[in-house]
């Protein structure tokens, strides 16, 4: 969309940039001389209409011209410039960002000497860099605005939604431990299982590992979208429960005691392979409800092995 | 590497203080964003399933550890294995081992506190127990259910066995009395599908064939990619979680060590000691001395 068509070669510089393509050029002519013409319609009868209650009609028609020609300019202006201003829109942040640094930057080093300008920029560049948590957090946002403009790349070059080539409303993003979550608002045209189908696309756009897409909201419309884009792995992870941390193992005064009947055949050879003694007088089930008259007798029946 | 936090700066943290409540969300990991997974466990019955190692008794174990330092709350547990549960032993109001009589016997009498919790509500004109009724909440929870149902006692008793828990496990949900069983592998031979298909939460850990994770899950799910095969065998605790209305989707079962549960259960036993709320499960060593 902000394809650069400026010349560098010596004698070919032209010194334009097309900011808008030549077929988008052509349709925002089109629509803004529509719009021109409606606006200047409806806002001259009603100028017209209003007017005529507190003048002659035919100097109502005179008043209402010019006051519809002025509105129609209007939307005419904004119709013809609506890609820029949506160009700057998108880039807004980064504008203003930007803005703010250079003239932040200038401001500072106009007003103080040099050596208080470092040492107040030292401490405001250091510590979100020598923090670890503040770091994460910064990269975290920056990564908020970069899936946003890549996610509108996704959506302008390889997910062609409509014949006006209307973009899906990217909202808002906001930082997951594993990468962002966006919220995004589809134009007619999309749809939830057309984007499952492209998400191994949109995970190489946004230099991610993989995306997943989901209904906003179980109850929410069907347009209403979130991408999950995940670059780091949490499943490895360690987790924790937090139950440890609420007991106070400290003032307990519980001391556990351990039982002294604790059986002390813990080896096979401390358990006798037949306990003759023990089975005559367990004649009874044992604990698992099987009778173990049944299985102990099994050397009785050795003399009569075949082997022998 | 260690997370308990919901975002990078690790602000929101789990709700949860010794006045816990079975009512209230039970955190048992995180999915595959990092947000925290809770189970709404009094109405919902949980079947763990999996390959052993693969973390099921951890999953369990935190389950008893939050029943444990719930108000109000009742533990019975079934573990012919012991020492899976074995640390609740003290706070449980029933602790058995590898006792199928014992086992079919707390499951009647849990039917009839069940049938008399539907008899009390409908008295009350309401169709379930909620937080404000003050009924306690009775956590049934079962390790190996396989031995329950395939190894120990007759074959009447398992199927006795069978047909009570069925009972329990369709009855318990609305009146505050949620099932929690853990197997190897819940084939029909192990648990039936009538059976299984009661349990409205299904974790999946490792398994090693898609067929196990299917019997797990659900018929079908493998083959739209929801496979328990999928699952590293290196990384314990992860899993797939079935649970209503959604499609299964990853989580990482939080860590209990064993310090941890000795010291909530001692904790838990210290803290319910003075209320009387439970007594205390007979001494399980006599029948120690009978398996030696």
């Amino acid at each position: 969309m902000s394809k650069s068509t400026r010349g560098f070669g010596f004698g070919r510089r032209s010194g334009t940039v097309t900011v808008i393509e030549q077929k988008a050029l052509r349709s925002s002519a089109r629509n803004a001389r529509i719009a021109f013409i409606i606006t200047a319609l409806i806002v001259g009868i009603l100028a017209m209409t209003v007017a005529s209650d507190h003048m002659h009609p035919i100097l109502a028609g005179l008043l209402a011209i010019p006051i519809a020609l002025v509105a129609g300019a209007f939307v005419w202006i904004m119709f013809r410039i609506w890609p820029v201003l949506r160009l700057i829109w998108w880039w807004l942040p980064e504008i203003s960002a930007g803005m703010a640094l250079v003239y932040g930057w200038i401001a500072l080093a106009n007003a103080t000497p040099a050596l208080v300008t470092l040492a107040i920029m030292a401490p405001l560049v250091g510590i979100p860099a020598a923090v670890p948590a503040i770091r994460r957090r910064v990269i975290a946002l920056g990564w908020c605005f970069i899936v946003r403009h890549r996610l509108r790349v996704c959506f302008s070059q390889f997910i062609i939604a409509n014949k006006s080539g209307s973009l899906p409303l990217i909202l808002w993003a906001r930082p997951t431990p594993v990468g962002e979550r966006v919220w995004v608002y589809l134009r007619p045209g999309l749809s939830l299982s057309r984007l499952q189908n492209r998400l191994e696309e949109i995970a190489v756009t946004c230099h991610a590992k993989s995306v997943l897409v989901e209904l906003a909201s179980e109850s929410e419309k069907a347009a209403y979208l979130r991408f999950d884009i995940k670059r780091r792995e949490v499943l490895t992870a360690k987790v924790s429960s937090p139950l440890p941390g609420v007991i106070d193992t400290e003032n307990m005064p519980f001391a556990y005691t351990a039982p002294t009947d604790v059986p002390t055949a813990l080896d096979l050879p401390d358990v006798p392979a037949e306990p003759p003694l023990a089975a005559a007088g367990k004649s009874t089930a044992s604990p698992n409800g099987k009778k173990q008259g049944k299985a102990a007798p099994a050397a009785d029946t050795f003399d009569d092995d075949p082997w022998d | 590497m260690s997370i308990i936090a919901r975002d990078p700066l690790g602000t929101d943290r789990v709700p949860v203080a010794p006045g816990l409540s079975m009512f209230d969300p039970m955190f048992i990991g995180i999915d595959e964003f990092g947000h925290h997974v809770t189970l709404d466990t009094v109405y919902h019955n949980l079947l763990v399933a999996g390959e052993p190692g693969g973390g099921k008794s951890g999953l369990i174990n935190l389950a008893a550890a939050h029943a444990a330092l719930s108000d109000n709350t009742r533990l019975v547990l079934l573990d012919a294995k012991y020492v899976e549960l074995g640390p609740w032993r003290d706070i449980a109001d029933a602790f058995i081992g590898n006792d199928i009589e014992a086992a079919i016997s707390v499951l009647k009498r849990l039917l009839i506190v069940a049938t008399n919790r539907y008899m009390w509500l409908l008295v009350h004109r309401r169709r379930k127990v909620d937080r404000d009724d003050n009924l306690s909440t009775i956590v049934t929870i079962i390790d190996e259910l396989a031995m329950f149902s395939t190894v120990l006692g007759t074959k009447e008793q398992r199927e006795e066995f069978a047909t009570l828990l069925r009972g329990l496990v369709s009855l318990g949900r609305a009146c505050g009395m949620p099932v929690i069983a853990a197997t190897q592998r819940p084939s029909w031979d192990i648990i039936p599908a009538s059976l299984r298909d009661l349990f409205g939460y299904r974790a999946a850990f490792r398994c090693t064939t898609n067929g196990s994770s299917d019997v797990i899950l659900g018929a079908g799910w493998a083959d739209l990619g929801y496979s328990a095969t999928d699952i590293d065998p290196e990384n314990r605790g992860a899993a797939w979680l079935l649970a209503e209305g959604r499609l299964p989707y990853r989580i990482k079962a939080a860590y209990l060590s064993d310090t941890d549960i000795y010291n909530i259960a001692d904790y838990a036993a210290w803290m319910r000691r003075p209320s009387g709320i439970t007594v205390p499960a007979p001494s399980t060593t006599i029948q120690w001395e009978m398996a030696a």
